[in-house]
């Protein structure tokens, strides 16, 4: 086979050209694994080498291998990353191109063992991020004009991954903020839903001692009513950050029995009928006697809370409660006809804090409710999603692990019994 | 007629709570439960007073008092859920007269009330020697509680027309912050003087050409403010 010989203005084309590209690629790739990728083909054309390594700087300051690629001679050694640490760390440290020529035995026998290493410092305005380091076996040696060409290159990936860095120090720092704007809407959000029952209680406490006006006996009755709602209600919400806290900090104490779904699911029903009649709710349980490992109090909260959600955002509509079998699980759907929740805002729901913006602003609302119901099925090992249809409603599901236990296991724990029930902290 | 005041509130429990109240004292009660409503009963009823709650859906409690400030000085009472003084200044910024804190007393609601409704009072029967007052490119005509500026008429609600005229009854006088606190809002708001300032801006934003370099209300400083 014979190979043209290449004109001195056909290699100068074709270096600009194979430059050019080089730039393209570390404008337009997203990730490391992405740019090097495509980067090292288009080397390759300008720059003869078997192996490449990227090492960066971790938030430990040493040197870790991010990438590494063996394309020539010596592909076996791919996963043999150690050849090139000492140069990395010597460019790095030194902050200059390192060339070293390694002899390991004779090399007139097997030209692997004649390995010529160039390191090159990664440094942006003074910000060691790594070294990278690429390895020739059997030679020739790095020519000077080689070294310029692949100094250029790494110019080129040192603009990249700063950009990278630049990239992900943004999204960290938009992350911090997101969080912190989160908490703060919860601070103003906590403190008006503290002072909206305390307003009332104090207002109409303030009310009745007026000591220049006598109320009638139907009157002080309606406020004494309201104060007596009111505090329940604040209680209730001091319950909610308690109980988020302590979700947080894993210190929820959770007590396990072994129950019938079916019988906690109808007295929640029977429960929130009392509580507002108005609220028409449809059961439909299918099997009875589905036996789960529950703390029957927290589940309670869990359905509580999505009917009084469903009392919240979807006011006047009807809702379904369904409990079904689903091979070793137990399904629990409660399903409104309300406005539903768009599509953005639905995988959010269960995050600590999150309200969805625009809500109607008179429904009261901490943005912990969902939260503490993903919490404590997460304890019982299920799983918590919502699904919704904007303008047709939502259906919020719960999946239940069935006992699997034996009746031995069910004595046992009746023997127990109240305070002595195995418990879990979460 | 008795006094008529429309309470605002999303939250019927304190509409009721405010009603109750205020029922007491001989007041009429008109009611609203959005800022949008509470606009319209405004622009039909012409009540004499209006206690304005800030959080509500449809049209906030300070849209709506923006709203209101347009065609009507009726002095209004901002009530809000949230106590920071950047809150507060928002109220008085967008032309409310005065502001209450949730959680209040019956009590402070009914002070607070009165004293709005007495400095209104007292600056629609300030009476004067003269019935027009012109000062540059101001015009006041006493009889009406009108004021105009280049004769396009400004509104001005009732607090601010009443601190006006302490300015003109008192012109090429130095008065201090407490005169002004004293005379127009009463010895209760003696110290608070972020509503003085809130009002002087919002007074300078209507009437001056340039309220960074006023020329009908004037900075002393040390001192107080004075009309040239």
């Amino acid at each position: 086979m014979t190979v043209e010989p290449v004109s001195p203005d056909q290699y100068c084309a074709d270096l600009i050209e194979n430059l050019n590209q080089i730039s393209r690629i570390v404008k337009t790739a997203g990730d490391i694994d992405a740019c090097l990728n495509e980067l090292i083909q288009a080397i390759r054309n300008i720059f003869i080498f078997d192996n490449v390594v990227l090492y960066l700087v971790q938030e430990d300051k040493l040197l870790e291998p991010r990438y590494a690629r063996a394309i020539g001679r010596g592909r076996s050694s791919e996963t043999d990353l150690a050849w090139g640490e000492a140069i990395a760390n010597e460019s790095l440290t030194k902050n200059e191109i390192i060339i070293k020529r390694d002899i390991d035995g004779d090399y007139t026998i097997n030209r692997m063992r004649l390995r010529y290493f160039i390191g090159l410092p990664l440094s942006s305005n003074n910000e060691r991020l790594g070294s990278l380091v690429f390895v020739r076996y059997g030679g020739p040696p790095y020519q000077s004009e080689q070294i310029q060409l692949i100094k250029q290159v790494a110019t080129h990936f040192i603009y990249f991954l700063s950009k990278l860095n630049t990239n992900q120090k943004i999204n960290k720092l938009e992350h911090e903020l997101r969080l912190k704007r989160l908490q703060d809407d919860f601070v103003a959000t906590i403190s008006h839903e503290l002072r909206t029952p305390l307003g009332f209680i104090k207002g109409y406490t303030t009310t009745l001692l007026r000591e220049d006006t006598k109320w009638d006996n139907v009157t002080r009755r309606e406020f004494l009513i309201i104060i007596d709602e009111e505090t329940d209600r604040l209680c209730e919400l001091i319950d909610n950050l308690l109980d988020s806290s302590r979700l947080q900090s894993g210190t929820l104490r959770m007590e396990f029995q072994q129950m019938k779904l079916g019988t906690i699911v109808k007295d929640i029903c029977t429960r929130a009928q009392s509580f507002d009649e108005n609220q028409e709710i449809e059961l439909e349980i299918n099997n009875p006697d589905l036996q789960v490992q529950v703390d029957p109090t927290r589940i309670a909260q869990v359905i509580e809370n999505l009917l009084s959600n469903a009392r919240k955002y979807a006011p006047g509509s009807k809702v379904m409660i369904a409990l079904d079998k689903e091979k070793n699980h137990a399904h629990i759907s409660v399903i409104d006809n309300g406005p539903g929740i768009d599509p953005d805002h639905l995988d959010h729901i269960f995050n600590r804090f999150y309200r969805v913006p625009n809500n109607t602003s008179s429904v009261r609302g901490t943005g912990l409710g969902l939260f503490i119901c993903r919490r404590i099925i997460d304890a019982h090992d299920g799983e918590i999603y919502a699904e919704s249809t904007p303008g047709e409603g939502s259906t919020f599901h719960i999946r239940l692990r069935l006992d699997q236990t034996n009746d031995q296991k069910t004595e046992q724990i009746s023997v127990y019994g109240g305070e002595e029930c195995p418990s879990k902290f979460l | 007629m008795p006094i008529q005041i429309l309470v605002v509130d999303d939250e019927p429990k304190y509409v009721r709570l405010m009603e109750a109240n205020l029922l007491t004292e001989g007041y009429d009660i008109l009611r609203a439960y959005d800022g949008q409503k509470a606009v319209e009963i405004v622009a039909e009823n012409q009540p004499d007073l209006v206690l304005l709650d800030v959080m509500m859906p449809f049209l906030d409690g300070l849209s709506a008092c923006g709203r209101i400030r347009e065609f009507s000085n009726v002095p209004i009472i901002m009530v809000t859920a949230k106590g920071e003084e950047r809150d507060r200044v928002r109220g008085l910024d967008v032309g409310a007269d005065d502001y209450i804190v949730k959680p209040y007393s019956a009590i402070e609601l009914l002070a607070r009330v009165r004293a709005v409704l007495r400095r209104a009072d007292t600056a629609d029967s300030a009476s004067f020697q003269q019935s027009i007052f012109n000062h540059e490119n101001l015009r006041i005509d006493f009889t009406k509680a009108e004021v105009y500026k280049d004769d396009k008429m400004v509104f001005l609600s009732a607090t601010e027309y009443r601190l006006l005229l302490q300015f003109v009854q008192n012109q090429g006088e130095i008065l201090s912050s407490e005169d002004l606190l004293m005379n127009v809002w009463g010895d209760e708001y003696r110290s608070d003087k972020e509503i003085l300032w809130v009002s002087i801006s919002r007074l300078r934003h209507k009437l001056e050409d340039d309220p960074r370099n006023p020329q009908h209300i004037v900075t002393r400083s040390g001192l107080g403010y004075t009309m040239p």
